[in-house]
């Protein structure tokens, strides 16, 4: 299928594989559609029919809620019929040369470990290497769960054969609900798209690295650290943590984090906010390397930041609250939006 | 729009601001402290109401994709890859009157002009209400006049006969197409550029142009920075000069 995108700037052109996402066929040949979520949630990918027609994947999707017409769709959910024609009211231009340029993929689950009594930690081995930029995110779906998830590498590796991921369930979840069903999935094949995401870190932004994550979030934040670290970045420039969970319980990560402190010196600081508890002193005593504080962690983070956002570059990931939240201290507290990088886990 | 009352300046909180449906467009009104400012109310990039967004005492911020202006002239910052188009405020015992702008104001290119040279341009001006379907000027025509656009939307296609392409559409008030007008020895139209709905634009000559500014080099001056800016911008696509 021919697929004509018309932009504000250009007109694009490209071939849509039969039953895959227009998304994902743009993305793939090097053109930066727009996108955020790249699952259905946030409406960004939005477009509008001129010609053609289209299957939606998932008519329900919250994202068509900033839908105007019944011809407008959603790029990231819409698979062509015939030859396609859409407008999308922006600037699209192609990917900056050096970006990772995402493809669809597959690989399967080589080992699962709880983490907590919700959040496992999952590694999946891919049929061809990928490379992809810190900070960023995969599509991955099961033969057996409807629509695809986005999950946030933990590692940072070139040529990657082995994605690691944090997963944390969610209540009635489908994919939650089939991961953590008590059945071990080591094995199982599953599909992937990707890289994706625009948080993404590089050594070269020179800037003090500030992350901000809720819960999950804590994944790419993981791996924007480890891209830091091989390149020695905090001897150059400051890094703060920020990884609010609620209670001591859902804490993880902190063997990596106090290795990280060692390995990195003084210029990395890891705090660990607890929304609905003081930290227990056991805790506190336990990792003498990591300062644990109570509050929300956007409001913990502005508490210790205090005159030190100045030159810094904001990376937050995890609910969509709480990345609000945070967008929102670190705006009214004049940092600029091109300083601030998010992904919503929506 | 006629100078049109809003609300009263005590509906909007210091430092907070407020959305008013009028004759079918949302307008923001923001109070500064100081003074009010009225913007359109749904981002230019995606529809979202503003009023929802983030409003430091200087930059206005879009929640959803953090596109920000600077709240006293509503300029592009950071991310914004257009202005808002604002309207001028009255305030007149405790009511907020607000009335549309002339469309040059809302001209990037013209930004830092003065005063009185954007007058001069104003009287340069011609008006012109053009029906959907109307070819503004084709391939290979000279390139005189520059084009402002009001309302409406222009389409702009390449190439000749049967291989045609688009290269692009404008459809915000203040962009300007047609900017080979004021190149030296202009070179001729590559782009064929057509209202693809009824539209209202503004027509300028560009040698009359090029004249008024020469009589203020200091607008001048910014008006061919923001040029080499414009230009840059569209190398990398669109044929709409
Ligand atoms: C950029 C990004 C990065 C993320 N990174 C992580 C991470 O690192 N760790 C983590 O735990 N979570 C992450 N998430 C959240 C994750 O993608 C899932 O939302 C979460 O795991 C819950 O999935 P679920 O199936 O249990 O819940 P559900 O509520 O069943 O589904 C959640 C999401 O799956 C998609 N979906 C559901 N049904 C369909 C369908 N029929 N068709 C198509 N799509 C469908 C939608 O996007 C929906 O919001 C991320 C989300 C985003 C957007
Ligand atoms: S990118 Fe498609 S809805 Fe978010």
């Amino acid at each position: 299928m021919k697929i004509q995108v018309n932009a504000r700037n250009r007109t694009h052109l490209f071939e849509a594989s039969p039953g895959e996402k227009i998304l994902h066929s743009g993305l793939a040949r090097g053109i930066a559609l727009p996108y955020e979520c790249a699952s259905g949630t946030c409406g960004t990918c939005k477009a509008k029919r001129v010609s053609g027609e289209i299957d939606d994947a998932w008519p329900d999707a919250p994202g068509r809620k900033s839908l105007k017409s019944a011809d407008e769709f959603l790029m990231c959910q819409c698979v062509a019929r015939t030859d396609v024609v859409a407008e999308v009211p922006a600037y699209v231009q192609m990917m900056d040369t050096g970006s990772c340029v995402p493809c669809a993929g597959a690989g399967r689950i080589a080992s699962t470990e709880m983490l907590t009594h919700d959040v496992m930690l999952i590694d999946v081995d891919t049929d061809a290497p990928m490379e992809f930029d810190a900070g960023q995110f995969v599509l991955l779906g099961v033969d057996e769960v409807e629509g695809m998830r986005g999950w946030s590498m933990v590692n940072f590796d070139r040529h990657a054969r082995r994605l690691r991921f944090v997963v944390r369930r969610k209540p009635d979840g489908v994919l939650s609900d089939w991961l953590f069903s008590g059945t071990s999935r080591f094995g199982t094949r599953v599909s992937l798209f990707g890289p994706l995401g625009h948080a993404t870190f590089y050594p070269s932004l020179g800037r003090d690295l500030l992350c901000i994550a809720g819960g999950s979030g804590i994944a790419g934040v993981m791996s924007i650290l480890s891209r830091a670290e091989q390149d020695d970045y905090f001897s150059r420039h400051s890094g703060d943590v920020f990884f609010g969970v609620r209670t001591a319980r859902d804490v993880y990560f902190l063997e990596e984090f106090t290795r990280l402190r060692r390995a990195c010196g003084q210029g990395l600081t890891v705090t660990v906010a607890l929304s609905d508890e003081e930290p227990p002193s056991a805790l506190v005593n336990d990792y003498p390397l990591i300062r644990f504080d109570r509050g929300f962690v956007h409001e913990v983070a502005k508490r210790h930041m205090a005159g030190r956002l100045g030159n810094v570059i904001a990376y937050l990931a995890g609910p969509p609250p709480a990345v609000d939240a945070s967008i929102r201290m670190l705006l009214l507290s004049r940092v600029t939006a091109d300083n601030i990088r998010y992904d919503k886990f929506s | 729009m006629q100078k049109q009352r809003i609300c009263s300046a005590s509906d909007v909180p210091d430092n907070g601001m407020k959305s008013y449906d009028i004759e079918g467009r949302k307008i923001l009104v923001v109070n500064a402290g100081e003074c009010f400012h009225a913007y359109q109310g749904l981002c230019p990039h995606q529809d979202v109401c503003l009023d929802e967004g983030y409003f430091d005492g200087q930059l206005l911020t879009c929640h959803q994709h953090l596109w920000q202006w600077d709240i006293r002239t509503g300029d592009a910052v950071g991310l914004a890859e257009a202005p808002l188009e604002k309207y001028e405020v009255e305030v007149s015992e405790g009511e907020i009157f607000v009335v549309q702008s002339s469309a040059l104001k809302a001209v990037d290119m013209l930004k830092d002009v003065s005063p009185a040279s954007l007058e001069r341009l104003e009287g340069l001006a011609r008006r012109e209400q053009l029906p959907a379907g109307t070819v503004i000027y084709e391939v290979d025509d000279p390139a005189d006049d520059l084009y402002v656009l009001e309302s409406g939307r222009v389409e702009f296609t390449i190439g000749r006969d049967d291989r045609t392409r688009l290269a692009g559409f404008m459809l915000r008030k203040g962009e300007v197409f047609g900017w080979a007008a004021l190149l030296e020895q202009h070179p001729r139209r590559i782009a064929r550029a057509v209202c693809h709905e009824d539209s209202v634009l503004l027509r300028l000559n560009g040698e009359a142009m090029l004249e008024a500014l020469e009589a203020d080099p200091t607008s001048g001056l910014m008006v061919m920075r923001r040029l080499a800016t414009l230009v840059a911008r569209h190398t990398t696509g669109p044929q709409n000069s």
